[in-house]
């Protein structure tokens, strides 16, 4: 068995970006994150990697844009509302094809909320909060272990598309500790022939996401698509438990997946066949798994930290002709096994049409 | 094995520390373990819990409901833990702090008289590790040797303050045997 350290989820990301080989990490102190940065402010300057404490949110995204311009592994982490600030800097590094990771660790609101956890930046993250046509890859850790893992790959992505990558994770996750088996360290980074670094003796690169005259961005534009068909293809991940049997599925990611899973099995006890569905990239979605599943499940409930966004996208898989139920809470407050439970078993009493 | 454990005091009780020993213990065990803290605008004196699950199994819930095991370091944790806590659970009382009596029958309580006995060891502050005796003697979750070899590789640097938390321990251990 491999040694396993315990560790918290924010300190599982912060060194899942250095073994990860991240060379700059820029950020504003926001709780339920603020370990992430605390824990870089000393591990990146050891590794003789660039450490910045920003003066804003704004600035780390635009910092994260100029050092992925200039060839580097760059990313920013924060919690919601800093998350809103960043979004017009990720819909220009996507339009200027950057790669560059932000982890976003969500918090209860609208508005400034609170610290508690919660996954109210669904359609804000998974849709693409920011202004035009683009979209970014989702990466939703459910354990400390996909902390640490989901960041490396979200550096690999954000470098194969040249997109930027979300890690989105909520404050419980960020907060819980659990035994993290310590990945091996990324020791080749790829090359980037078009990044802004001097251009003595070949042709200049050019970094921007402007064009002056319309007539010549939708050809941009259908580059990029290009780029998100091919993320929708080759990207979706999910993670399907007891689904042979299952006569209704909970679809949950995150920290929910995790009370999620405990219900399954309390119902599994009382003989109810209850399976789980979990999304791991919330964009690209699974739908065709979902879509699958429906062609011979009925029963659907889905269990969210907000107010009935996640569902949206189950609902479009599954079809209108399938009971999708919701059970969720928002606004920073966890949601227990228990209310999960509830929730099935009042679903499996109800006759179909009622 | 499946343990949901609650530990609950006031800031600077040691409360998350305990759960800490708790979680490490149990991983040098080779078990599957969460720990959970409560977070926010903590302070010396303002509210503060941890829960830790430990599992043979991969753990769902980061949260749990239903101690199996728990620790009232103070007079309001105990109000929340006793309605909480799982039938045939093991309830650690501070009786230093915590005046009142455990109405419950259907659980079992162990009243230790934490800070007076920390502070016969010439140390108010370990009255966390007396508890933390007298629950694992009660509730055999971890060893007392797997607590012993987390602390002296979580505090390597402090010799008094390690031997101090493992005199703490062992003072409540004896005191949950001899009750």
């Amino acid at each position: 068995m491999s040694k396993k350290t315990l560790m918290a989820g924010n300190i599982a990301i912060a060194e899942g970006a250095i073994l990860a080989g991240c060379q700059a990490y820029f950020g504003y102190p926001i709780t339920p994150q603020n370990e992430i940065l605390e824990h870089m402010s000393k591990r990146m300057p050891e590794e003789g990697r660039v450490f910045v404490q920003t003066e804003s949110e704004l600035a780390a995204i635009n910092m994260v844009y100029g050092a992925a311009a200039a060839g580097c592994r760059a990313m920013t982490s924060t919690s919601s509302p800093g998350f809103s600030l960043e979004q017009e800097g990720i819909s220009y590094m996507s339009g200027a094809e950057l790669p560059g990771v932000i982890v976003n660790v969500m918090r209860g609101g609208p508005g400034l909320g609170n610290i508690g956890g919660a996954q109210g930046d669904y359609f804000q993250s998974a849709k693409g909060g920011g202004h035009g046509d683009y979209r970014v890859i989702n990466l939703a850790p459910a354990s400390v272990q996909e902390m640490m893992d989901l960041t490396m790959l979200a550096f690999e992505l954000a470098d194969k598309y040249r997109n930027p990558v979300v890690v989105l994770a909520d404050g419980f996750l960020g907060q819980a500790m659990e035994p993290v088996v310590m990945r091996e360290p990324v020791t080749e980074l790829p090359s980037k022939p078009w990044a802004i670094t001097g251009a003595l003796g070949r042709a200049k690169n050019i970094i921007n996401s402007f064009e002056m005259d319309p007539v010549n961005f939708p050809p941009r534009v259908k580059l990029l698509l290009r780029k998100f068909k091919k993320m929708r293809r080759n990207e979706v991940r999910y993670e399907g438990l007891n689904l042979g049997d299952a006569s209704l599925v909970i679809v949950a990611y995150g920290s929910a997946s995790r009370s999620a899973l405990t219900a399954m099995k309390m119902a599994r006890q009382e003989g109810i066949p209850v399976g789980l569905l979990r999304p791991i990239t919330l964009f690209p979605f699974p739908y065709e798994a979902l879509s699958n599943l429906a062609q011979r499940i009925n029963d659907f409930l889905v269990a969210e930290l907000s107010s009935g966004q996640f569902i949206e996208d189950v609902k479009l898989a599954v079809g209108l002709d399938k009971r999708v139920a919701l059970v969720n809470q928002y606004g920073g407050v966890p949601l227990l096994a228990e209310e999960i439970l509830e929730a099935i078993e009042k679903m499996i009493k109800q006759p179909v049409g009622g | 094995m499946h343990e949901e454990i609650a530990v609950a005091g006031f800031g600077g009780q040691g409360v998350l520390f305990v759960g800490r020993l708790l979680a490490e213990a149990s991983l040098l065990e080779g078990r599957e373990v969460v720990w959970m803290p409560s977070y926010g605008a903590e302070k010396r004196g303002g509210t503060v819990w941890c829960n830790v699950t430990i599992s043979d199994e991969k753990i769902g819930d980061l949260f749990i409901t239903r101690p199996t095991a728990a620790i009232a370091m103070n007079p309001a944790s105990l109000v929340k833990l006793e309605p909480a806590m799982k039938s045939g659970g093991l309830l650690v009382v501070n009786q230093s702090l915590v005046p009142s009596k455990v109405s419950r029958e259907d659980i079992r309580v162990v009243y230790v008289p934490a800070n007076d006995l920390a502070t016969e060891l010439g140390d108010d502050s370990v009255g966390n590790l007396v508890t933390l005796g007298a629950l694992v003697t009660g509730c055999p979750v971890v060893s007392t040797s797997s607590i012993i070899a987390v602390m002296d590789n979580l505090l390597p640097k402090n010799q008094r303050r390690l031997e101090i938390n493992k005199r703490a321990l062992s003072k409540g251990c004896a005191w949950t045997q001899g009750n």
